[in-house]
């Protein structure tokens, strides 16, 4: 059998980010692969201590568009905890409602993108229309569609009066009876079937072993949620079922990001029931003392961590990550093996790789 | 016999994305220009192409990176002659939060020639298609040899019914009336879009729109209110008009009424918010500097 090499790049994966594979082949089938990261290094680490913890709120939520609620937020919930601030139940809510919107819209705009890769160019624009829902409603509530700027040291800086909520449950109301229809459709649809069933699977141990995160362990059966194992915020106070599929293919892991996204749409609506009343900030200028920290969260991807060290300056003397595509694409290797070259753009869509995240 | 020209119905007119780096959220919002109908660059005659050869108009977003530069230059230079070049975003312009980085090589323009800027962090879709516009209107008259009609600070909102119903969180706005000169703006602009000048009458505050990534913080901390967020978001323009989008005000000194030297008062708004509701007594505060102040209400200039 003929072996080759080829290298794609993000036009041939079909990335919104720039990133390079290196691929063997054998024959037409994948044998091995090298990711070529750092297009997207902008140099964070280096940044971040060049920043003050204020800054760094706005510059975190720049790390990655996607999942970009949860950068800030961990952040601060790390810089909280150095300082022993209890953010105040309402802002634990709120932080939580934005954390729900960015899952949702990050979980459809993956699937989307799938839809796109496999020629269903109906569904894909389907799907990006009912993720524009989120969209509108992240605007509508935060002032933009991306970037919410919804956390600050001590608690939220965005409030939920009665009109907005009741804005917001129309809202959800409204995403239930397509999210339902889209599951059905990725779990069902016989074309859809054929390209994602069975294709690019990560078995139960594979996973653990290269200790993959988020949707891409769940779709294994890896019954690992941050919200749920270690819970931070308000999750300890709603309720939720882990998204569990076993087959590990990239039909199983859009069942999960689709069923998260059901989910989600409760939990956002628990929060809006059950939003206490009160502050939103425990203290505008908290003096953060010297320590360190470790913040965990659930992001759209996996298990976000964040590593923080202080001096009692208002400059961090180290704030490290880990992110969840890390994992994640490394185990790209043991999915794409013997399969055709065809499948490559799906498969590495699948994982919904981050590669501002990554790379960073 | 019919010439097509491109944006004719027959042929439309290509756009073509090159990513330098960025945190992906202009290229999603860019995505979304070609998946959701209300704002597809379709209504515009344009489609996106994969080919850089094909590039009539040329989306560059992110800030530059140094890992990224070599491809994007080969990719840039693949494209045709007369292509229009628009920086998406702030990150091309200024870097945006991303400046200076040992990893970033930005501004764009030290590299290769930019025509129109779309700030945002991320401009919203509505933003990109005015964008567009502007860099299908500088292609139409290039190709006639005559002047672009659009004129540049154009800031009508553009807007069918419907599209526009909701604030989005766009242009700083400075009400110099209500500086106390304190700063904090500044402190945590991640960005470092504000700076502040010391001139002799005046304390000059400037904010430049091409570097503000428009998360509002500095009006989130400012304790008066002189920050303010608009919902001003059409901020497209030429490039060579990217240092006249600034915000702007001056903040003049006032002479202590205890000894004279200059100081800046304190705004009503300052005292509002530290007493609710200020007597005269406490007006006379406004106008004296720290040590007057400390003489006046403790007899002593505290050490």
């Amino acid at each position: 059998m003929s072996t080759k090499i080829i290298e794609l790049g993000s036009h041939q994966l079909a990335l919104e980010e720039p990133m390079y594979f290196r691929v063997q082949l054998e024959g037409d089938r994948v044998a091995d692969l090298d990711v070529m990261p750092g297009q997207v290094h902008r140099g964070m680490e280096h940044l971040v201590m060049r920043r003050n913890l204020y800054q760094n709120i706005t510059l975190l939520e720049r790390l990655c568009s996607l999942c970009s609620n949860s950068h800030p937020s961990t952040f601060c919930a790390a810089v909280e905890d150095v300082a022993g601030i209890a953010i105040p139940e309402r802002a634990e809510y709120l932080r939580a409602v934005a954390d729900e919107i960015k899952r949702i819209a990050s979980h459809l705009f993956c699937c989307a993108v799938q839809a796109n890769v496999i020629g269903e160019t109906t569904l894909f624009r389907r799907v990006m229309e009912i993720r524009e829902i989120m969209q509108r409603a992240k605007e509508a509530i935060y002032g933009n569609r991306m970037d919410l700027a919804a956390n600050v040291i001590g608690g939220v800086r965005y409030d939920l009066d009665a009109d907005s909520a009741a804005y917001l449950a129309g809202r959800m109301e409204e995403m239930k009876k397509p999210l339902d229809e889209l599951y059905l459709q990725y779990e069902n649809n016989p074309a859809i079937m054929a390209r994602t069933a069975g294709v690019g699977v990560l078995t139960r141990e594979a996973a653990r072993e290269w200790a993959v995160v988020g949707p891409v362990a769940r779709a294994c059966g890896i019954d690992y949620d941050v919200r749920k194992k270690s819970p931070y915020g308000a999750y300890d106070r709603l309720e939720f079922e882990v998204a569990l599929q076993t087959a590990g293919d990239v039909r199983a892991r859009n069942l999960v990001r689709l069923a998260e996204a059901r989910q989600s749409v409760s939990l956002i609506e628990q929060c809006l029931d059950g939003l206490p009343a009160g502050p939103l900030c425990a203290d505008t200028l908290p003096e953060i003392p010297a320590g360190e920290a470790i913040a965990k969260s659930e992001a759209p991807r996996g298990e976000l961590m964040y590593y923080l060290r202080t001096d009692g300056s208002d400059f961090p003397v180290r704030l490290k990550w880990r992110v969840p595509s890390y994992m994640n694409w490394d185990a790209l290797k043991v999915m794409l093996k013997g399969e055709p070259v065809a499948n490559i753009p799906l498969i590495v869509n699948s994982i919904d790789p981050c590669i501002a995240c990554t790379d960073r | 016999m019919a010439i097509h020209e491109p944006g004719s119905a027959a042929e439309p007119v290509g756009l073509f994305r090159i990513n330098t780096g960025s945190c992906n959220g202009c290229d999603v919002e860019l995505a979304v220009t070609s998946a959701v109908a209300e704002f597809d660059v379709e209504q515009l005659g344009c489609r996106y192409t994969e080919s850089a050869h094909e590039a009539d108009i040329v989306l560059v977003t992110g800030p530059l990176t140094v890992r990224a530069r070599e491809e994007v230059l080969r990719l840039h230079a693949a494209t045709p002659r007369d292509k229009v070049t628009v920086a998406v975003g702030v990150c091309p312009v200024s870097g945006g939060v991303f400046r200076d980085s040992y990893a970033v090589d930005g501004p764009l323009e030290r590299h290769l020639p930019v025509d129109v800027n779309v700030p945002g962090c991320p401009p919203r879709p509505q933003a990109l298609l005015e964008g567009i516009r502007e860099a299908l209107e500088i292609r139409r008259a290039r190709r006639e040899g005559s002047e672009p009609t659009r004129l540049p600070g154009d800031r009508k909102q553009p807007g069918k019914p419907g599209t526009d119903n909701f604030p989005a969180r766009g242009r700083l706005s400075f009400d110099a009336a209500a500086c106390v000169d304190c700063r904090m703006c500044r402190h945590v602009c991640a960005a470092g879009a504000i700076r502040f000048e010391e001139r002799d009458e005046s304390v000059r505050l400037t904010l430049w729109h091409n570097s503000c990534v428009f998360c509002g913080l500095c009006s989130h901390y400012c304790p008066t209110g002189a920050l303010s967020v608009t919902g001003d978001w059409r901020l497209d323009h030429r490039a060579t008009d990217a240092f006249r989008q600034i915000e702007r005000g001056e903040v003049p000194y006032a002479p202590c009424a205890g000894c004279g030297e200059p100081i800046i008062p304190a705004a009503p708004q300052l005292l509002h918010a530290a007493f609710r509701r200020p007597n005269p007594e406490i007006e006379k505060l406004k106008n004296l500097c720290p040590t007057c102040r400390q003489r006046m209400s403790i007899g002593v200039p505290r050490r």
